[in-house]
């Protein structure tokens, strides 16, 4: 029972994490209605830059900055460049050019900083907390990504929420049309969609660095593991995503706990897959463009 | 021609629907006599397309029975209708954007076609034996309404009211029993419209037609029956001069939409 | 000639006739270039099976999968373990040969198919390309649970069967024209990593013995492979650097860059030893009596096989079943409504393309004379993609040129950097960023790809 719990408590950190994938998920599908499967492929380019920067700063919070700076960027700059000239009503053409995003961006950040793993600096240290005369399989760092994570999301909600922006957003994510017609700048306002989202990506992306190696292909499995934990918190849903991303978290971390850390990916699809078999969305749900 | 009575083809009983928390359909019953032409119409939003969406089996209704020649329907799965004897067309053309009008027709009789997949990947001989009896049947249908002559044009390059014909051609091929029509002058000029009465007339007493409609001139000269919905009731039955003179559905209509 | 096209029959024949030809075209082809453009054959072939079904799901069918890569890998899993560990057919008892091997991978493949659009066919887009995606990543990564049967993260080295004697008999005159040919072949593939590029396994000096008992493995000593034991797991050869990484998130950059290929573990069949060879009479010819040259075989299998699922395919886009793929896309509800089964439609669509694919992976499978999960990780569901979106989406000629593309480009881009003096990191990840600015460019700008371009510029000029 004890080892259940260790292997709970050690998927926290790695729940957050995909927590906040899962959130940037939903930020570009709030916004666009485009699953941007180039997501990681973002958070992976700026986790680069953020090494580079800490490497000639010595910080890590000028890194972390710096990140979430060129996350913003490089959010705007693709839905500026790519999802928003894609013609709304090719859905695969959107797909497609977001694994064509993903593929540039993996190759340019090989060229840039090569194909081989690099270390990224662990700011906190990852030793084991032992309290109450037990170690428990949380680190110092773990509590800083959860505390990242809360962060972010308590924000979000409150952008959301509170602000209109927010209003803006929601009435965008609705519909698109209403909200112009309503006075909504609507494409300046999926722009911002897509930074909140880059920005929530980069940070995911200096948090998880630490915890293995960055290369161009590494974040590839947080993609599914994320897309996973958006899907079944109903990929709309900011409180799901981080609900099911930490879910995911500890899932996996049970899986691999008990059996071996390969059968994370297939433990995922399983998770996925049966979702999508219990809660399907049929083409003629009320989402169907026509019938009704 | 009056009421639910003797012959009915179709007829629905006491059909309710709910979607997303609305009650779009609160109890409705209604028929279709064979051999008539039936009217659907009521405001917008009334439910009507939902009708037919039952029918046809896109939405399932919380409770209440499809009876469809003599027999209740219960698991009606869209794909089946044309096997059934009922054909729809949707509202506005729902035509397949990349392929040419005579291959939209001669989809239409899908439910003919017998040979299946590997037969198909061998393109065994009875395949094109098949697909040409389909063309020719569909060349016939799209004769028969004057648009033969656009087979080989894409939908996109058609004016509106030659594809909603391309739409009716295609119900029309499997040589149904029951049609359903929803919105068949939408969009269409008052030319087309006396020959799209023409049309509809020429159909019964072989097939029945269930119409929804919203051009009320249509309704009243082609309709022999015609039942009135609104908010998910129906309001009114009867002939056209019935309901004409009905004071519920002139003051539904008046309600709904004042000016129009 | 419209008419004569409506006969009964007509459309078979057209495409038998247009598949034949192109073989036979081929089979010339195949027997005329060396090993190493016998190879790139191979691979184009190889793609362009796989892409066909791409054409048909992605393109007709609208489904944007990346699951094609994991199905390749169903397929050729399949037949390395078929061939690996049965000597017989089961129930049939007759011998086992790669024919059946193909036979039980396409199997497979069907049955897969069949599950993954049972469970797709009800998604909307990007929740297919997702679970997908997820499949890509999934299911390579199934063979490191099982390392017993599967060979784990080094995968499985395989014998490629071939029929004795056939590919065995050397044209007469061959050596004058591999002479010829064989500078030309290095210069395709100037870089100097690529020691395991099969010309140089067979240039001259690389053969110590012109003994035809010589099995090929004894060849390669010379300057190729520290070691030539036919027992060499390839994860001794599969250096990091030459080699897509085990890992099962392998990616992008794995499957395209231009020495990702282990192509030398294709001469690396430990059973090429003089009895298969001794077809060839050994005191006939003194030059050359190796006989087998193992790349012409794949290419001719790989052509082979591309072949007889262009035919299928041809069958399948330019018939009835075409139109109804391209009916569901456009509108499913009208669709319905015609008669047509959207989720049948999908789920067939599904079905064949997962047939061609766990044709391809077998085919594949030969090439590499291997399966691993890094050669069939998501890197090459995303090449499969790209691909079939440069070439075309809806169109079987666009998947052939996007084939090509995929083959010819690293070779390109390696040239290129030859001459340039490229860094080695730019040179190595130039052909996926040129894949993947080019796969964008072609959403927004041309979303019917080359071939959708050309028909439609063609539409223009003949209209005028």
């Amino acid at each position: 029972m004890m080892q259940f719990v260790d292997y709970l408590l050690g998927g926290i950190g790695s729940g957050a994490i995909i927590a906040l994938m899962a959130l940037a998920l939903v930020l570009t599908w709030r916004a666009t209605r485009v699953v941007n499967f180039a997501q990681v492929g973002q958070a992976m380019f700026t986790t680069f830059i953020a090494l580079s920067i800490q490497t000639a700063t010595g910080s890590w919070y000028v890194a972390l900055i710096g990140a979430i700076i060129a996350g913003a960027i490089l959010g705007v700059i693709i839905q500026y460049l790519v999802l928003g000239p894609v013609k709304r009503m090719d859905t695969s053409g959107a797909i497609i050019a977001t694994f064509g995003v993903l593929i540039a961006l993996q190759a340019a950040a090989g060229m840039i900083w090569g194909g081989d793993s690099q270390a990224y600096p662990q700011p906190f240290g990852n030793s084991a907390i032992t309290l109450f005369g037990h170690e428990w399989p949380l680190s110092v760092y773990d509590l800083v990504v959860i505390g990242f994570a809360a962060v972010l999301v308590v924000g979000l909600t409150l952008i959301f929420t509170r602000t209109s922006l927010g209003l803006a957003m929601r009435a965008t994510a609705f519909n698109p049309e209403v909200a112009r017609l309503s006075g909504v700048r609507v494409s300046r306002t999926l722009t911002i969609g897509w930074g909140l989202a880059g920005i929530v990506g980069a940070v995911a992306g200096v948090l998880v660095a630490p915890t293995s190696t960055i290369s161009p292909n590494s974040f590839d499995i947080l993609l599914v593991f994320a897309f996973t934990a958006a899907v079944i918190g109903g990929l709309d849903s900011l409180v799901g995503a981080v609900s099911m991303g930490i879910f995911t978290g500890l899932l996996l971390s049970v899986v691999s706990g008990y059996s071996d850390s390969s059968n994370a990916p297939v433990a995922a699809l399983v998770l996925l897959a049966l979702n999508l078999l219990l809660k399907p969305e049929g083409i003629f749900g009320h989402n169907s463009a026509r019938s009704v | 021609m009056t009421g639910p009575a003797a012959e009915s083809l179709l007829s629905l009983h006491d059909i309710r629907v709910r979607l997303s928390g609305l009650q779009i359909l609160d109890g409705v019953s209604i028929s279709v006599p064979q051999g008539t032409v039936t009217g659907l119409i009521g405001p917008n939003g009334a439910g009507k397309t939902t009708v037919f969406n039952v029918i046809s089996g896109f939405v399932k209704p919380e409770s209440g029975d499809v009876r469809y020649d003599g027999r209740i329907r219960k698991h009606i799965r869209a794909h089946r209708l044309t096997k059934m004897g009922i054909s729809r067309t949707l509202q506005g053309v729902g035509l397949f954007a990349s392929l040419s009008a005579l291959e939209n027709v001669m989809l239409g009789g899908s439910s003919r076609v017998r040979s299946g997949l590997v037969s198909q990947s061998l393109a065994m001989p009875w395949t094109d034996i098949e697909t040409e009896r389909l063309r020719t049947r569909a060349l016939e249908v799209m004769t028969e309404l004057g648009i033969a002559e656009e087979a080989e044009r894409l939908p996109g390059e058609l004016p509106y009211p030659v594809q909603k014909k391309v739409a009716l051609a295609r119900a029309l091929v499997c040589d149904p029993t029951l049609l359903l029509l929803d919105e068949p002058a939408g969009g269409v000029g008052a030319p087309d419209m006396e020959e799209l009465e023409r049309l509809i007339r020429s159909w019964v007493p072989k097939r029945t037609v269930l119409l929804v409609e919203h051009h009320m001139e249509l309704v009243m000269s082609v309709c022999d029956l015609i039942w009135v919905l609104d908010a998910g009731k129906v309001i009114a039955s009867g002939t056209p001069d019935e309901v004409r003179n009905n004071p519920a559905v002139l003051a539904a209509y008046l309600g709904e939409e004042g000016a129009a | 000639m419209r008419n004569l096209m409506r006969l009964p029959g007509a459309r078979l024949v057209l495409h038998a006739v247009v598949v034949i030809v192109i073989w036979l075209v081929m089979v010339q082809v195949n027997d005329r270039v060396d090993p190493l453009m016998n190879y790139y054959i191979a691979l184009v072939a190889m793609y362009a099976t796989a892409m066909f079904g791409m054409v048909i799901l992605v393109g007709l069918s609208g489904q944007v999968s990346l699951g094609n890569g994991a199905l390749m890998a169903i397929g050729g899993y399949l037949f390395a373990l078929t061939t690996l560990n049965w000597q017989t057919v089961p129930i049939l008892g007759v011998p086992m040969n790669g024919i059946w091997a193909m036979v039980f991978a396409a199997v497979g493949g069907v049955v897969f198919g069949l599950l993954i659009g049972v469970l797709g066919a009800r998604l909307r887009g990007p929740y297919l390309a997702g679970l997908t995606l997820g499949i890509a990543v999934g299911i390579p990564a199934i063979a490191n649970r099982f390392p017993d049967l599967l060979g784990g993260e080094t995968g499985l080295q395989l014998t490629v069967p071939y029929p004795e004697g056939g590919y065995a008999a050397l044209d007469a005159g061959f050596e004058d024209q591999f002479a010829e040919v064989a500078p030309s072949g290095e210069a395709l593939l100037p870089s100097a990593d690529a020691s395991l590029a099969p010309e140089e396994l067979l240039t001259a000096d690389n053969f110590p013995s012109a003994d035809a008992t010589v099995a090929p493995e004894d060849l390669l000593t010379a300057d190729t492979f520290p070691s030539a034991d036919a027992t060499v797991a390839p994860g001794d050869l599969l250096t990091a650097d030459n080699f897509p990484s085990a890992d099962a998130s392998a990616s992008a950059g794995d499957l395209l860059t231009p020495d990702s290929f282990p192509s030398g573990a294709a001469s690396l069949s430990p059973d090429l030893g003089g009895t298969d060879i001794s077809g060839v009479d050994p005191t006939g010819t003194s030059d050359i009596d190796l006989g087998f040259i193992l790349e012409r075989w794949q290419a001719s299998l790989a052509v082979a096989v591309a072949c007889i699922v262009a035919f299928v395919a041809l069958n399948l886009v330019r018939g009835r079943q075409g139109r109804v793929w391209k009916a569901v896309r456009d509108d499913p509800v009208a669709a319905a409504v015609s008669g047509i089964s959207p989720a049948g439609s999908k789920v067939s669509a599904f079905v064949v393309s997962s047939l061609f694919a766990s044709l391809a992976g077998a085919v594949f499978a030969q090439i590499l004379s291997y399966v691993g999960p890094g050669a069939f990780g998501l890197g090459l569901s995303l090449s499969l993609l790209v691909g079939v979106v440069l070439g075309g989406r809806s169109s079987l000629v666009g998947a052939v040129i996007g084939a090509v593309l995929l083959v010819w480009l690293p070779q390109f881009v390696l040239s290129l950097s030859e001459d340039r003096g490229w860094d080695e990191q730019v040179t190595n990840n130039a052909p996926n960023l040129i894949y993947g600015l080019l796969v964008v460019l072609v959403v927004l700008i041309a979303p019917g790809g080359l071939m959708g371009s050309m028909q439609t510029l063609v539409a223009k000029v003949t209209k005028r």
